[in-house]
């Protein structure tokens, strides 16, 4: 049977290893023989979909150009395609949970729905398709990485501990439509833990503090022996890194007015500096951030202290989660052996310290804090396959999951950090005389009121033979897996007939829906990978030819005859090779181009510059 | 009796196959699940290492390239385990659970405070309600300086309650009029009841106070 692999589906990046002679290894994927894939997915207009490093070269933002013009490039959402980033963040949400702020990032289909769609072009993408296409590049990437005719079949995905059934499902919905078996939904503190090798500590207690890019999951282990045993969970799936970008984009952009702050090209290019600045300031202690605007440019000054004053607020609340957790492991930090850090934000030096405060030791960090989650997925792989002895993980459920009973109250009937896989049985009956249906609303959260809980699913029972009120027995089983996600069973005590139990999702997509995905996905993907690079090609071709044709127009003077001639031949093959299907032949020919335009490219450039020095000493002069 | 769903082998309801070693997904009770005979008093070193020993056999780890069947069993064997274990691990639930097996229950006739925490119950809750309408910030304050003491007062009550419950379970292992240990049961229990509750009322005052 074929390997199995780890992921790491990440809000910034993502990542898949495997253990490779005993060891896990995470596999470069990137062009640049990197491991991290930037979790960033591009989709043009006619659909061609880019994952990765080149999709963040077509976000909107702007750009300096040779001549010192600030424009503006890239998708820049709805009609134009769009660049979707962290998109985990939309996971398993429904249309009304999307923040306003969102709104104003990206373009979405009709959001009264159960399922967030995003619009672009003529087509509408859920966060699992987009998700989806993450995979099938890591999938894609890993697979040419390895040779061997390796291919890649069946998966652990990590998830973030905290999060609910919904988000849960959606993930396992984006590994089936990149038509992989997902073995195992393993949450990502816990399999950092797996990979820091901790099972060879005789006993103790661990904390995994795992802070990233768009959710924070703080988890209490016990191991003993092998027995990796989570003692309690918890989080937030919507802080993380993110947060700190856009509290330095908002300090940023503050002079700006409102209209501007929300152009999709200004917000972009700031967050990108925010972000640069952000990571400067883990070796140095103040840099300054340039954001160049059309005909005008803000630069300002920022130390680490007002990074950390801004970040401080965001870290509190993590440290909150984690008194919470500890107290649920009915422990105190005192009682905690060893804390290991997780997640791009962990490289803070601020999110080190308090860490270090709180649990009175210093965190272990010695992995690279991007990959500890594909390793220790790699790790949970190998023990699904039997090849990693006695080793095993014994996860909980993070959040309480319920029924809505009489008055609206929430009923809870599994409580949060219960072992998974994990029962409960409940019987139901008949509230009226011939009554035929029992209605059962799931709720999964901590609050008392069903209406401040989330809506899991609704499901009918029945039919039920006509009867006098409160004789029919049901017996409903939740059963929760070992993915953390929800299966419901009935069966009439009486008869010990099965009941089929219809469960109708209140977010994220139907069985149904799922499979006409899947179809399409199938219709669309016959040429499949060939058919996306003759794409991908085409749109190099467009692009570099749209650039030199703006290039002659504005700087002609500066081509020799001779230069113009062999541009001019190897163009109009260009031309006629991208209208075909042989991309082979059009990557070729864009080479060429780009090589006997570079002497030109090289004389725009310095021309450039000799105007801005010419114009500078000019304004010096006067 | 119960049929294997990987060999096929009839056999009496227990988590793993005799023959094949195959997980079971079979009805047992909290005690057999974890192979115990019925007693109150357990050792919990033991306890889990038992429920470690039967994790590592029947998880969906080990079965997650068996078939469907195999799978869904091993899935279903493991939650028993899981939720047995969980239930005699706390003695609580474990005492619950016991009234359970003898066909009662803590319920309906436990609308009374049980005297024996009543005067308690009466006073902290009465703080509470008066901190929580009081409009002068001092004396909100002085209050929650004074439930914060009761929080200690009230935890050493719930320590000498499960201690008792401790003491009680032993009971259960020398001969004795078994109406009268299920009443002492439930009695403990009852003060066990209110006495969580109200911890947990104090905490979200506290918690309320600190916030506001």
């Amino acid at each position: 049977m074929s390997r199995i692999f780890g992921i790491d589906l990440g809000t910034t990046n993502s990542l898949i290893a495997a253990m490779e002679g005993g060891a896990p290894c995470v596999i470069a994927v990137g062009e640049k023989g990197s491991a991290l894939l930037p979790s960033v997915v591009a989709i043009a207009p006619d659909g061609a979909v880019t994952v990765g490093e080149r999709a963040i070269e077509m976000e909107p933002h702007l750009t300096v150009e040779r001549d010192g013009r600030v424009s503006a490039v890239g998708f820049a959402g709805g009609e134009y395609g769009a660049v979707i980033r962290s998109v985990k963040r939309y996971m398993g949400l429904g249309g009304d949970e999307i923040a306003p702020e969102d709104r104003a990032r990206y373009t979405f289909a009709d959001l009264s729905g159960p399922v967030v769609r995003f619009q672009i072009g003529k087509r509408v993408f859920t966060p699992s398709q987009i998700s989806a296409e993450i995979l099938r590049a890591l999938k894609d990437g890993a697979e040419r990485a390895l040779g061997k005719d390796e291919k890649i079949e069946r998966v652990v995905i990590t998830v973030p501990a905290y999060f609910n059934d919904g988000q849960r499902q959606a993930t396992k919905d984006a590994g089936r439509l990149a038509s992989l078996e997902v073995v195992r939904l393993v949450n990502e503190p816990t399999a950092a833990s797996l990979a820091y090798g901790l099972n060879k500590m005789a006993a103790g207690n661990v904390a995994v503090f795992d802070f990233g890019g768009g959710t924070f999951d703080i988890s209490i282990l016990s191991i003993k022996e092998g027995i990796f045993e989570v003692l309690a969970t918890n989080g937030d799936t919507h802080l993380g890194g993110d947060d700190i970008d856009r509290a330095l984009v908002d300090w940023l952009l503050a002079e700006l007015p409102g209209t501007l702050k929300l152009d999709r090209h200004v917000w972009n290019s700031a967050r990108m500096a925010a972000e640069d600045a952000k990571k400067r300031l883990t070796d140095i202690a103040e840099t300054d951030i340039v954001v160049e605007l059309p005909g005008h440019s803000i630069r300002k000054h920022l130390t680490r202290d007002a990074l950390e004053q801004m970040a401080a607020p965001l870290i509190a609340r993590t440290l909150k989660r984690c008194e919470l957790a500890v107290a649920d492991a009915k422990l105190t930090p005192a009682n905690i052996d060893a804390v290991v850090l997780v997640g791009g934000s962990t490289r803070m030096p601020l999110v080190r310290r308090r860490v270090a405060e709180m649990f009175h030791r210093e965190p272990l960090c010695s992995i690279d804090p991007d990959q500890v989650v594909a390793l220790g997925a790699a790790v949970q792989a190998s023990v699904l396959m039997g090849t990693q002895g006695d080793m095993l993980l014994l996860d909980v459920v993070p959040l309480s999951l319920g029924i809505e009973t009489m008055g609206g109250v929430m009923e809870r009937l599994i409580h949060r950090n219960t072992t998974i896989p994990t029962s409960v049985a409940e019987g139901f009956t008949t509230a009226v005389d011939n009554q035929t249906h029992v209605d059962i609303h799931v709720l999964q959260g901590e609050r008392e009121l069903a209406k401040d809980c989330r809506s899991l699913a609704r499901f009918k029972l029945g039919p039920i033979q006509a009867q006098s009120a409160g004789v029919p027995r049901i017996e409903v089983a939740f059963l929760i897996d070992a993915n953390g996600i929800l299966n419901v069973n009935a069966r009439d005590e009486r008869t010990g007939r099965e009941h089929s139990v219809d469960v109708k999702p209140s977010y994220g997509l139907t069985d149904d829906e799922i499979e006409r995905m899947l179809e399409e996905a199938i219709d669309l993907g016959e040429q499949d990978l060939e058919e996306r690079l003759l794409i991908s090609a085409r749109n190099d071709a467009e692009q570099i030819l749209g650039a030199l044709r703006k290039q002659l127009g504005e700087y002609g003077r500066l081509v020799t005859a001779g230069e113009r001639a062999r541009m001019d031949e190897v163009v109009e093959r260009l031309e006629a090779a991208r209208t075909g299907t042989d991309r082979e032949l059009i990557a070729k020919l864009v080479e060429e181009l780009n090589e006997v335009t570079t002497p030109f490219a090289e004389r725009i450039m310095d021309a450039a510059i000799k105007l801005a020095l010419e114009k500078k000493s000019v304004e010096e002069l006067s | 009796m119960i049929e294997c769903p990987s060999c096929g082998r009839r056999q009496e309801p227990s988590l793993i196959c005799v023959d094949c070693g195959s997980p079971l997904a079979a009805p047992l009770d909290c005690f057999a699940a974890l192979g115990l005979s019925r007693k109150l008093t357990i050792d919990l070193d033991e306890l889990e290492r038992r429920y470690h020993e039967l994790s590592r056999m029947i998880h969906p780890d080990r079965f997650a390239s068996k078939g469907p069947k195999v799978r869904d069993a091993s899935v279903r064997a493991t939650a028993t385990l899981t939720r047995s274990y969980r239930t005699l691990r706390d003695p609580v639930a474990r005492g619950l659970y016991w009234l359970e097996l003898n066909g009662e229950k803590l319920g309906e006739n436990n609308k009374r405070v049980p005297p024996e925490v009543a005067e308690l119950v009466f006073e902290v809750q009465e703080q509470i309600a008066e901190m929580q309408l009081s409009t002068d910030p001092e004396a909100a304050h002085e209050l929650a300086t004074q439930i914060a003491a009761r929080r200690i007062q009230l935890q050493f009550t719930m320590d000498e309650s499960l201690a008792e419950l401790e003491r009680h379970f032993a009971k259960w292992d020398q001969p004795a009029d078994k109406k009268m240990l299920i009443l002492e049961l439930k009695t403990i229990l009852s003060n066990i009841a209110y006495l969580r509750t109200l911890i947990r009322d104090v905490d979200r005052a506290l918690d309320n106070s600190k916030a506001a």
